[in-house]
């Protein structure tokens, strides 16, 4: 499917697959702190679920390590389509501090295609916030043709 | 070459132990010094120098120094003494290729990736440098998933009816990080616990050896995102014992009041998580929306929330006005109103405590061997707390209570972590009264070359004892060998003594318990292949040649 469609697919509630490929907790807590009562994503219906398989969103936090990588590709693969991959951190972006360490593949891109980067060391959960809100009224690719935006859909 | 002798600033005594006589002289140290610091290993001039760091609860701090060829290195293993011992040793030989003889777990690996070739140089020697592990890594690495390394339950090798072999991870619903745990169980109990971690090693030693002192400091910061504030801290405590800088007074309160500040995000952090694996959602949710309010505070003083690279060599990279204090004053007042409310309806709460008291129990003298730290240890009652028996920053200025409770268990241990909290927020009110004037930036970022020598520098980050050591070569810009030891890893020995007896549906609260940060303990660490049985003997229905962990 393409991936430019399946983000216009997920519409209402979407719901979220955590993965931490190599993280330092940075982002996983800021993640979490998204959920909690100040920032509260579940407004737009967003929850985190145990299982791939319900999820909607894969949000990978943290470089991809060697001992990862299986596991990301694994778990992306399970989630049904239409499916997103957010990678939160610079580290899921590109690696971020920890490229060219010798255990670390990178970004998650070197792993599965389509990631759409919120780049940030970690990202605020207003921005995590203001991602989903992007997905959830499906202004993704508006934002993208600003260029000014910190979201990009690569 | 000779030894080097730490400065004597430390007041630390380090006696040179020939490697056949170790054994014996940890033996007759550990009477005195139970606690095991840790075991840094350094690649320097063909020789592998392992150094042994004991405590005695008190700071005065003792180390025996053993001098190996780095070809084919090996020693006796000490794990006999120290149960936490094994863990160290084997950190140092999948960065060294040590072979410690006699070790419980012979011939696997805890920190390497599974791709990792069984030949191949250790990771940390000198001589191999990053650019041929990348080749050599880039050469095997492939996409598949791990293959399940726990053999599963119906196996035939398996006769033992009573005994089920579950694997609980790398991504599991109650584990927010990736760590795999192969759980032995008979029934509902649990009957033997092995971690297997690695799966977040970012190889950070050896990158820091490859980055200069100051982006070095960002590196480290970057260990675990929870306690980022202490790795920098206690890095650029090291770095300045090694370089000879000074802070000033200023600098010092500020980075004390950014700690305490790190301190109750990361105990009201704990304690609301706490709840959510105990089933009480409505603790979690009220915590994290209370602990907004000292990240709002983090965000004012140095610009970001999480990782706040707030600290520099010689001092801090901002100061903080008169009207920012008033604000931490004030907020820090409505924090403590706030979280009064909060944990007294909790910790009053029948159903928590039914769900928490003598779950996971253990004794002092388990967490003494395994080498426990921080609120793990306090809440068994041993009150070894760094900030008290080795003052650094502003604490010796400030007054504050080590807190400790008897018992040994979850609920010990969220009490430990509230009343802690009550005693960072005192410590906050103190440093905003009496913060000395002055300019507490350094003049220029430090940019210049290492001296000779080696420095350590231990904090007290809201998990427990943080270790950092550094040696400087002169004329280098980076440091020559950096060493973490992180309080997770110890810590996790005694969380997996601690689960046996208990069922699985207590796997959560326990591995909460110790307030567990896996990036913390795998930024050098690999992976544990073909785990043998430990210091625990399993049921006699179990084949004596079972072994919990990846066959390969």
């Amino acid at each position: 499917m393409e991936e430019s469609n399946s983000i216009k697919l997920i519409r209402k509630s979407p719901w979220l697959f955590h993965f931490n490929s190599g993280g330092c907790n940075g982002c996983d807590i800021e993640v979490v702190a998204a959920l909690t009562p100040k920032y509260d994503v579940e407004r737009l219906g967003a929850v985190l679920t145990a299982s791939p398989k319900h999820a909607d969103i894969l949000v990978i936090t943290g470089p991809v390590t060697r001992q990862t990588a299986g596991s990301l590709k694994m778990i992306y693969e399970q989630m049904a389509d239409p499916k997103i991959a957010i990678a939160i951190g610079t580290c899921a972006c590109s690696g971020g501090v920890f490229r060219g360490g010798y255990n670390v593949l990178g970004g998650a891109e070197k792993v599965i295609k389509n990631v759409i980067c919120i780049p940030g060391c970690p990202p605020n959960p207003r921005q995590i916030f203001a991602a989903l809100k992007k997905l959830y009224e499906n202004k993704l690719e508006e934002e993208k043709d600003d260029g000014g935006s910190k979201l990009t859909k690569e | 070459m000779g030894a080097v002798s730490l400065p004597k600033s430390d007041g630390t005594a380090v006696k040179l132990v020939p490697s056949e006589s170790i054994v014996d002289a940890v033996k007759e140290i550990a009477t005195t010094h139970p606690h095991l610091v840790g075991i840094t290993a350094v690649h320097a001039d063909s020789n592998i120098e392992l150094l042994y760091s004991f405590d005695n609860f008190r700071g005065e701090l003792r180390h025996l120094r053993v001098i190996l060829p780095d070809k084919q290195p090996s020693i006796d293993s000490i794990s006999g003494i120290l149960l936490g011992a094994y863990i160290y040793e084997m950190e140092v030989r999948d960065m060294f290729g040590v072979n410690f003889n006699g070790h419980p777990l012979p011939n696997t690996r805890l920190l390497l990736p599974d791709s990792y070739p069984a030949g191949a140089p250790p990771p940390l020697l000198k001589t191999v440098t990053m650019d041929q592990l990348m080749k050599l890594l880039d050469s095997v690495q492939e996409l598949q998933p791990p293959s399940p390394a726990i053999p599963i339950t119906g196996s035939s090798r398996y006769s033992a009816e009573s005994v089920v072999i579950l694997p609980f991870g790398p991504y599991h619903p109650a584990l927010k990080e990736p760590e795999h745990f192969a759980l032995a169980l008979e029934g509902e109990k649990i009957v033997e616990a092995r971690p297997r971690i690695g799966y977040v090693h970012r190889g950070i030693e050896k990158l820091a050896e490859n980055r200069t002192f100051l982006q070095a400091l960002f590196l480290v910061e970057r260990v675990c995102g929870i306690c980022s504030f202490h790795h920098s801290w206690t890095y650029t405590l090291a770095a300045e014992k090694l370089l000879g800088i000074t802070p000033g007074a200023r600098a010092e309160y500020l980075r004390t009041l950014v700690a305490e500040l790190e301190r109750i995000h990361s105990h009201s952090l704990w304690i609301g998580l706490l709840g959510y694996w105990a089933g009480f959602d409505s603790m979690f949710m009220w915590l994290w929306s209370a602990r907004e309010r000292i990240m709002k505070l983090l965000e004012m003083i140095a610009g970001n929330r999480v990782n706040k690279s707030y600290i520099t060599i010689g001092g801090v990279r901002a100061d903080v006005s008169d009207e920012k204090l008033k604000i931490v004053q004030r907020e820090i007042e409505e924090f403590k109103k706030e979280f009064k409310k909060i944990s007294e309806a909790v910790m009053s709460y029948e159903p928590l405590w039914e769900r928490t008291k003598n779950i996971g129990s253990f004794t002092a003298e388990l967490a003494i061997s395994a080498g426990a730290v921080g609120p793990t240890l306090r809440g068994a009652g041993i009150p070894y707390d760094i900030r008290k028996i080795e003052p650094y920053g502003a604490y010796p200025d400030l007054s504050f209570e080590v807190i400790t409770e008897k018992g040994g268990d979850v609920l010990s241990i969220s009490a430990v972590r509230v009343k802690e909290t009550f005693e960072s927020i005192r410590i906050i009110e103190q440093i905003v009264e009496k913060i000395p004037s002055g300019n507490p930036v350094p003049q220029t970022f430090f940019m210049g070359t290492s001296k000779e020598g080696e420095a350590f520098a231990r904090t007290e980050p809201p998990r427990g004892e943080l270790y950092y050591y550094l040696r400087g070569k002169v004329g280098l810009r980076n440091p020559y060998r950096v060493k973490i030891r992180t309080p997770t890893l110890p810590n996790l020995v005694l969380a997996a003594e601690a689960l046996k007896g208990y069922t699985l549906a207590d796997v959560p609260l326990i591995l909460t318990m110790i307030d567990p940060c896996f990036s913390c303990e795998d930024r050098a660490i690999v992976y544990v292949k073909g785990m043998g049985p430990l210091m625990v003997k399993l049921p006699r229905s179990v084949p004596a040649n079972l072994s919990l962990g990846c066959p390969i």
